[in-house]
């Protein structure tokens, strides 16, 4: 059956406009764009596909000759149990410095928070100050304050009691990451702690006030005003936390090299190492290899953050029904 | 007492003062500076050097260098005020990245030393670098004068012509004794007059942690810096008489008379023992596996330790910077048994310097190179580096003013440090198995860190393991380089006439 066009009469359709008389329109913006889309091209979309034509390469990073491999970088990475160990360590150092991180920055923000406190502002600084401060100079200085000789913890400890004999912090395949991580969870804290405070400046404060006078004490008033008003900027601020304890390299090399014997090597120090052969004792570089390390480790942490994203919404489905 | 301790503000006079002297000092420092460099003279090479303005760019990893450029730059320059040179000293990790990336804009410096990861052959054959021969005035003549070992083919020479200068020696080794002359005499111990031996230098350890209590400790390096594992393990096993080569690594830890490599030896193992020895007997500084060398050297001066195993490179950096530091140097402990045997040193040179290919001032170069190669110029260099980085030429080391100390080193070196074989000299297609080889992780270095850490036990097993991996790597890596056309086998890694007691020079390579 015919189906009378009924419209075409009545309203004439508007003339198509091509995607060209549309860019055309909005040129201006363009223009405008153009600076961002040139840098964004030259420093983030560029290395990103460069790594993954190198990940297929046998190249020294310097040499002209380059050997495609296929996929025999990825092949060999998967069969490295030094890429697992940074692997896993990697993984060690978000699920342990994330929690921490906002947890702590959190307490901290809500007592910063309260107008009464007349320092705040002032401890707000020096919270801050780690955060600004150049993480490769923090690095050093605390390897000289966890130095078991004459550096300051080890001889409170010593002089507490609690301990008999200096310990080596970073020299020490038991300590060396968790000290990093304690040191990163100080240096990072501030940050959290400023989202935190944005977030709770966000509640409304005739909100507190009816709370209070309902007689709600310390305890209700976050658990039934404060939190789930945060939570849709907790979600944000996990999100960047956690990106943020993936990047970590000038903390980890300036610290402990990835040291003792890969006791703290993390991702980026694994590719860093294999990628300019600083190994120590005759490695040499191999971008192409340290290409696929990072691709494969990219792609795992997309793949993981996917099966998250799924899970949660799982959950939600079943709570939902 | 102290200007700062009298707690006073500045009054306008002393402001005066100050200003007025930090004034003068601008105007007269130059002055002095010129002054002390007019203490080198140049004297005229011959070559042709340009008449118009021209800057001259140069990159090295600097330390001792930097003090003796600083210093002949500014002389170089006031005896050529068209040349201006632009000198720029680079930690390693720095030059591994400037100098590729230069040479592959076109931007690359003048002259510039290779970094660590790539070999001269490579540099030839990537085309980074052009022969010295043309730009050096009187070349052959020059050239001839040199020890025999300096330049050799495939590591200097290629194609019948010369790539790099090797301007300082190769003749020391860094990981003999360096130690605080108080605490060693309170401990009863005069390594200078009777060396120590591996079982002396584990109880001296032990007594100067026992007379230190806590304020200083028997022994300290830099164990971060994984490559020190690797240093004095090596150190001690060869001269323990698990004889074998340095550097590159188809020529480390590889003994020449068997063509294989001495990891598993007994001489080895027991080099690794005895440093879990300092560690359970609580001798060694106990931040050590978390600070690198240059810290460990730092450590020193400070009275934290009383013994470490270091290069020459300390003296005149402690004589320099802590002239009230009373240190002694002395042989790396000597094996129990009384047979001590050298160490063996692949290549005569150190410290290649390469012209970039595209350098419009080769002839520049070219007329430094001369310097740094005549007698004078190699005294000049002993005069201010001493020690650190011996000259190449021996009749220098007679004639510098040295200081007793380093003296004293450049005369154990001449004695403990032979020239080995080299098998890139012997077959050069052995460089294409340079470019296959891959060092094994964890390598050689990394197992030491990890036996010591306690992560890994059983050093016997992890020795063989390491044995065994660098085996396969070696045969792995000659198997690639024959695939692409080379001819080598492990024969050539087989020197029956090397007597590791005496020098192996060019003639010996003709009897093979």
């Amino acid at each position: 059956m015919a189906i009378p066009n009924l419209n075409t009469r009545a309203t004439p359709k508007p003339a198509a406009k091509s995607l060209w008389q549309e860019i055309w329109k909005a040129r201006w913006c363009y223009v405008f764009m153009l600076p961002s889309l040139i840098l964004t091209g030259m420093f983030t979309f560029y290395p990103i596909f460069a790594s993954w034509y190198f990940a297929f390469l046998d190249w020294s990073g310097f040499t002209a000759s380059k050997t495609f491999v296929g996929l025999a970088n990825f092949q060999e990475v998967m069969g490295d149990g030094l890429f697992w160990g940074a692997f896993r360590r990697s993984f060690i150092f978000m699920l342990v410095s994330v929690p921490l991180q906002m947890l702590l920055s959190l307490i901290v923000a809500i007592i910063l928070n309260d107008k009464a406190l007349k320092l705040a502002p002032f401890f707000r600084t020096m919270f801050f100050i780690p955060v600004v401060t150049t993480t490769a100079i923090v690095g050093i200085v605390m390897s000289f304050i966890f130095s078991p000789f004459n550096g300051p913890i080890n001889r409170i400890l010593v002089n507490a009691g609690i301990l008999s004999r200096p310990i080596d912090f970073l020299g020490s395949a038991d300590t060396a990451l968790w000290t990093v991580i304690g040191v990163f969870v100080w240096k990072w804290f501030g940050i959290t702690m400023i989202y935190w405070l944005a977030s709770l400046q966000t509640v409304p404060a005739d909100l507190y006030e009816a709370a209070r006078l309902d007689g709600a004490g310390r305890w209700a008033l976050f658990r039934y005003i404060i939190f789930p008003l945060l939570v849709p900027f907790a979600i944000v601020i996990l999100l960047i936390t956690a990106v943020g304890s993936l990047n970590v390299f000038a903390l980890v090399q300036t610290m402990t090299g990835g040291g003792p014997f890969y006791s703290s090597e993390v991702m980026e120090v694994y590719i860093y190492r294999t990628a300019f052969g600083t190994g120590g004792g005759g490695s040499v570089p191999r971008l192409g290899y340290a290409s696929a390390a990072g691709v494969f480790f990219g792609l795992a942490v997309m793949v993981i953050t996917l099966l998250q994203g799924l899970a949660v919404r799982g959950m939600r489905a079943r709570r939902a029904s | 007492m102290n200007w700062f301790d009298k707690k006073e503000k500045l009054s306008r006079r002393q402001l005066l003062k100050l200003v007025g002297a930090a004034g003068a000092s601008a105007y007269l420092l130059p002055l002095v500076e010129q002054a002390y460099a007019q203490g080198i003279s140049i004297p005229d090479s011959g070559a042709t050097l340009p008449s118009d303005n021209v800057t001259l760019r140069w990159v090295d990893s600097g330390d001792q260098k930097a003090v003796f450029f600083n210093e002949f730059f500014a002389a170089y320059q006031a005896a050529h005020p068209n040349i201006k040179v632009a000198y720029d000293p680079l930690p390693w990790n720095e030059i591994a990245q400037v100098v590729p990336l230069g040479i592959r804009n076109g931007t690359a410096h003048d002259v510039f030393q290779l970094p660590l990861s790539v070999s001269g052959a490579q540099a030839v054959s990537e085309g980074w670098v052009q022969p010295l021969d043309d730009f050096i005035p009187n070349f052959a003549e020059w050239k001839a004068k040199f020890p025999p070992g300096i330049f050799l083919p495939g590591i200097t020479d290629f194609e019948g012509k010369t790539y790099s200068f090797p301007f300082t020696s190769n003749k020391r080794y860094g990981t003999h004794l360096l130690y605080n002359k108080a605490i060693m005499e309170q401990a009863g111990y005069d390594p200078e007059n009777e060396p120590l031996t591996w079982s002396s230098f584990r109880e001296a350890a032990k007594k100067i942690t026992e007379q230190g209590n806590g304020a200083y400790y028997g022994f300290i390096m830099g164990g971060n810096q994984i490559n020190r594992w690797a240093d004095v393990v090596r150190g001690f096993g060869q001269m323990a008489g698990a004889v074998g080569g340095t550097g590159a690594q188809i020529t480390a830890d590889m003994n020449f008379l068997t063509g294989e490599y001495s990891y598993n030896t007994e001489e080895y193992i027991a080099a690794v023992e005895l440093l879990l020895q300092l560690r359970d007997d609580g001798s060694v500084f106990p931040g050590m596996l978390s600070i690198n060398a240059p810290q460990a050297r730092a450590f020193m001066p400070q009275g934290a330790a009383g013994m470490i195993l270091q290069g020459p490179w300390n003296i005149p950096q402690w004589e320099r910077d802590n002239p009230e530091f009373d240190f002694g140097i002395s042989t790396q402990p000597l094996p129990d048994d009384g047979d001590v045997w050298p160490l063996a040193i692949s290549e005569g040179g150190a410290n290649g310097l390469w012209i970039f290919k595209d350098s419009p001032n080769a002839a520049v170069a070219g007329d430094i190179f001369h310097y740094l190669g005549t007698l004078e110029g190699q005294t000049q260099w002993a005069n201010i580096v001493g020690a650190a980085d011996p000259p190449v030429m021996p009749e220098s080391i007679a004639n510098a003013t040295l200081s007793p100390r380093a003296a004293q080193a450049l005369n154990m070196f001449n004695e403990q440090v032979k020239v080995g074989p080299n098998p890139v000299v012997r077959n050069p297609d052995i460089v294409q198995v340079t470019l296959e080889m891959r060092t094994p992780e964890p390598s050689f270095a990394q197992v030491i860190q990890g036996l010591y850490t306690g992560q890994l036990s059983d050093v016997k097993a992890q020795m063989q393991d390491v044995q065994d991996r660098y085996t396969a790597e070696l045969e792995r890596a000659i198997a690639a380089a024959n695939e692409k056309g080379a001819d080598v086998s492990r024969d050539d890694w087989v020197f029956s006439n090397w007597d590791p007691r005496s020098d192996y020079g060019a003639e010996k390579y003709d009897e093979l």
